[in-house]
């Protein structure tokens, strides 16, 4: 798909649609309200207090228009997580096995303009593939501009009007993010592992941006690229700074990589969304663990930034403040969330807040500011592990409020209990494993047993990277978390050529699995022809009769009152799995929703509703086949209304409102269904 | 005519197939030398990734049990034949031939309990559209 595509026939539908857009907010009806970044602003809040669809008629909701991403790209994709913004009228959204930025007239989903950009073997070597989170929109009231980041790692610059690029940004609207880094990519542009799949952050005239890599479970090196954050001047291309997440020689941060590990190891990304606070001046980058995840004896240290959440100044990306979740990560917990940038009231002081929820299912609450903690978060004796060469924490900080809204360790008490010879089996499978409180240790797989660490969090689990989000009226964050999110910890010796890492994730006895990331080689530059590393068997899944060996609640939405910082309520998440609600061991007991195993499912607020759908298909005797998308109350979570999608929600909905009506756009897939974005509205009375 | 028709409406809400559907997964729509075809095929082509024994690995889920049934619940054979035939495998989609798609869902029905029958899945989806896929016996 040429980027010129489409763009010169439809600017003037758009034109139209906008001029539409304008005449519709000068009339009596409600004004416009948009959606003008990822999480709907640059807190992170996914909030906007809109009340057309409330309780009383959320369940009438009907479909306004699909827009079917399959012909984004050469094949269809069935992983769609994008989150479209929604400015003027226009839906702006990226798409398909491409990731082509797609411009829909917000009330019809008529298409305006698609920009798509061929990348070849850039493309096809690209760490993260597929359609991605979400552009970002930018305007100085004269100019308005759509920017986004390729899976090949380019920031482009597009004007929102035609779609078509910038010429006066970066080298003809677009920055090479490889080459204008102060690393040198390795081994070369075209190959290097570094990219992105969130969406770009607009703060003023400064568009910010990250970096990811490939699945850290079975890393080809340690010494891979490295982590990076940087600004960009929206109106030229340049780069304003450049955050080093392992420092360099001689920045403080480098003597917490003992024997000179910094020089040699990588990844330490900012994959997940960066959210900013131009009053003071700060922005918060959440940054993820060091090569690799689950084995670190090859950076011994504590490895600052990796797992800490860095303050820097919004001009000149200096280290303001910041704090380190884990020591030393071996688990894959990462920094999955956008930092919430709330203002609270707690025992009667005003205090601006910045709140992280995270896979480690702990809410952590500091001063923006200062970065101090609100509530103490002392540092607590984990378990020590003995895998050979490893490097272990002594202790790590455990929040002491909020208390944590998912699980977090593994305990017999965890296990599926529905019936006790249910019970048995599952105590006979896990003592196959290690378990244990949050932190504890990945082992050396044996056969004989331990044949991995079980963890609930790590990789999958709590608050993954929709994130939360936050009613700055109320003071109260909601948020998904999967309680049921089940990893095997095992480490083993990897095959000849796999790896230079001595450890990576596997199981004694089994043929060890390269693991790549989502969407890896399914990307529309991917070569059709490619053939993957060879790879082995698989073992099998962590079940007992076909039912999951966590019990219920599977996923869980919860509401954290933060000027109190006790949880408010928790409610299961997603309709029970037909194959726990129709297995023949629980025929005739009466089970309460169970949620569902998901990790992908964010949260809408508007004025008083929480809305996110059901990661799952299900057919029940009240509705058919489908996932609903539910709306709960939020000040009680009682479900007030749901409607059925085809398929289970992939990526996080938001809210707008135009010519007087409010819309809901969310993003499904999975299964045999491929992605769509679903936009909803009231039925016209 | 009108009679036949609401029979067979009556039949379908009976068995929880659809009207279009006139058969199940349950009915022994392939033979046991197609299956074996299949395994063969599914080693070569899908193990790689779902597991010798289909138990998944990584991202790629678990194609026998209880889950892959339901994921597929109320939908038929020819919507499972048509997303391996369009995306898989997912490094090449499109280079098996439709003999062998149809060998592998002979195959994926065999590993997930459901019984063979005298006469072979056909490798047409549009026709495979009419065999319902219920996770439970209809």
């Amino acid at each position: 798909m040429g980027p010129k595509l489409l763009s010169g026939l439809l600017s003037g539908l758009l034109a139209g649609a906008m001029c539409a857009g304008l005449a519709g907010s000068a009339g009596a009806q409600s004004p416009d309200v948009g959606w003008t970044s990822y999480t709907g602003d640059i807190t992170g809040s996914r909030y906007k207090p809109l009340d057309q669809i409330n309780a009383a008629n959320f369940s009438k909701l009907e479909v306004a228009w699909r827009f079917k991403t399959d012909n984004i790209g050469n094949r269809p994709e069935y992983k769609l997580e994008g989150t479209p913004l929604e400015v003027g009228g226009v839906v702006y959204a990226t798409a398909g096995s491409r990731r082509a930025v797609v411009a829909l007239d917000a009330a019809t989903g008529e298409l305006l303009w698609v920009h798509g950009e061929k990348e070849g073997a850039r493309g096809a070597a690209a760490p993260r593939q597929l359609s991605g989170r979400g552009p970002a929109y930018w305007s100085d009231g004269k100019e308005a501009r759509i920017l986004y980041v390729t899976p090949g790692y380019q920031l482009i610059a597009l004007d929102a009007k035609t779609g078509q690029r910038v010429a006066s940004f970066g080298n003809n609207g677009a920055v090479d993010l490889k080459a204008d880094s102060d690393q040198a990519i390795k081994p070369d542009l075209t190959s290097g592992e570094i990219g992105w799949q969130s969406a770009p952050t607009v703060v003023g005239d400064k568009v910010l941006v990250g970096s990811s890599f490939r699945e850290g479970f079975t890393p080809s090196t340690a010494d891979n690229n490295k982590g990076t954050a940087r600004a960009y001047d929206v109106h030229t291309g340049r780069k304003v700074w450049e955050f080093h997440t392992i420092p360099r020689k001689g920045e403080p941060g480098y003597e917490t990589w003992l024997n000179g590990s910094a020089e040699h190891t990588g990844n330490t990304g900012v994959w997940t969304e960066i959210t900013a606070d131009p009053d003071a001046g700060l922005v918060y980058l959440p940054v993820e663990s060091p090569t690799s995840d689950f084995y670190g004896g090859t950076r011994p240290g504590n490895n600052l930034y990796g797992n800490s959440l860095v303050a820097v100044d919004i001009n000149t990306g200096k280290v303001k403040w910041f704090y380190q979740f884990i020591h030393h990560e071996i688990w894959d917990y990462d920094m999955s969330s956008a930092p919430l940038l709330m203002d609270i009231t707690v025992g009667g002081k005003p205090i601006k807040a910045v709140v992280e929820p995270s896979k480690m299912g702990f809410l952590y609450v500091f001063d923006r500011i200062t970065g101090k903690p609100v509530w103490p978060i002392p540092e607590r004796k984990v378990p020590k592990g003995d895998v050979p060469g490893e490097w272990y924490a002594p202790t790590q900080p455990i929040p002491s409020k909020p208390a944590a809204y998912a699980r977090t360790g593994v305990s017999e008490s965890d296990l599926v209990d529905f019936t006790p010879d249910l019970h048995q089996k599952a105590l006979a499978l896990a003592k196959n494993y290690r378990i244990g409180p949050i932190y504890t240790p990945p082992v050396v797989s044996k056969a004989g047993g331990p044949l991995a660490t079980l963890g609930l969090g790590p990789a999958n689990g709590g608050t993954n990277w929709p994130g939360g989000s936050f009613n700055p009226q109320n003071h109260t964050v909601y948020t998904y978390a999967c309680n049921s999110c089940l990893l095997a910890m095992g480490l083993v010796p990897p095959p000849a050529g796999m790896s230079d890492l001595p450890y990576v994730i596997g199981q004694a006895g089994q043929p060890v699995v390269m693991i790549n990331a989502a969407g890896a080689d399914q990307g529309a530059d991917a070569p059709l022809a490619k053939r993957p590393p060879a790879r082995g068997g698989g073992g099998g899944r962590l079940t007992v009769d076909g039912l999951p060996l966590i019990k219920p609640p599977y996923g869980t939405i919860s509401a954290i009152n933060l000027d109190t910082g006790t949880i408010q309520w928790q409610v299961a998440h997603g309709e029970t799995p037909d194959y726990v609600r129709n297995h023949p061991a629980l025929k005739g007991m009466a089970l309460p929703r169970t949620g569902q195993t998901g990790f992908n499912i964010g949260t809408l607020l508007t004025k008083d509703l929480v809305i996110a759908g059901d990661a799952d298909v299900t057919t029940t005797s009240d509705h058919p086949r489908g996932a609903m998308l539910r709306a709960y109350d939020q000040k009680t979570g009682k479900e007030v209304g749901s409607v059925l999608m085809p398929a289970g929600q992939s990526g996080s909905p938001m809210t707008y409102m135009i010519h007087g009506k409010q819309y809901i756009i969310v993003a499904v897939s999975g299964g045999n269904y491929s992605g769509e974005y679903i936009c909803y509205t009231l039925p016209s009375e | 005519m009108r009679w036949i028709i609401a029979v067979v409406v009556a039949l379908a809400a009976l068995t929880g197939l659809t009207p279009a559907q006139t058969t199940s997964i349950w009915d022994g729509v392939y033979t046991d030398a197609q299956a074996a075809r299949g395994e063969l095929a599914f080693g070569a082509h899908c193990a790689s990734c779902h597991g010798a024994n289909l138990g998944g690995t990584g991202e790629a889920p678990a194609l026998a049990g209880p889950q892959f049934l339901a994921d597929f619940d109320g939908l038929s054979a020819g919507d499972l034949f048509d997303r391996i035939r369009t995306t898989m495998p997912q490094d090449n989609p499109g280079s098996l031939t439709r003999d062998q798609l149809a060998d592998i869902l002979a195959f994926l029905l065999k590993a997930n309990g459901l019984p063979p029958g005298a006469k072979e899945l056909d490798r047409r989806s549009e026709y495979l559209k009419a065999i319902g896929f219920s996770a439970t016996k209809p």
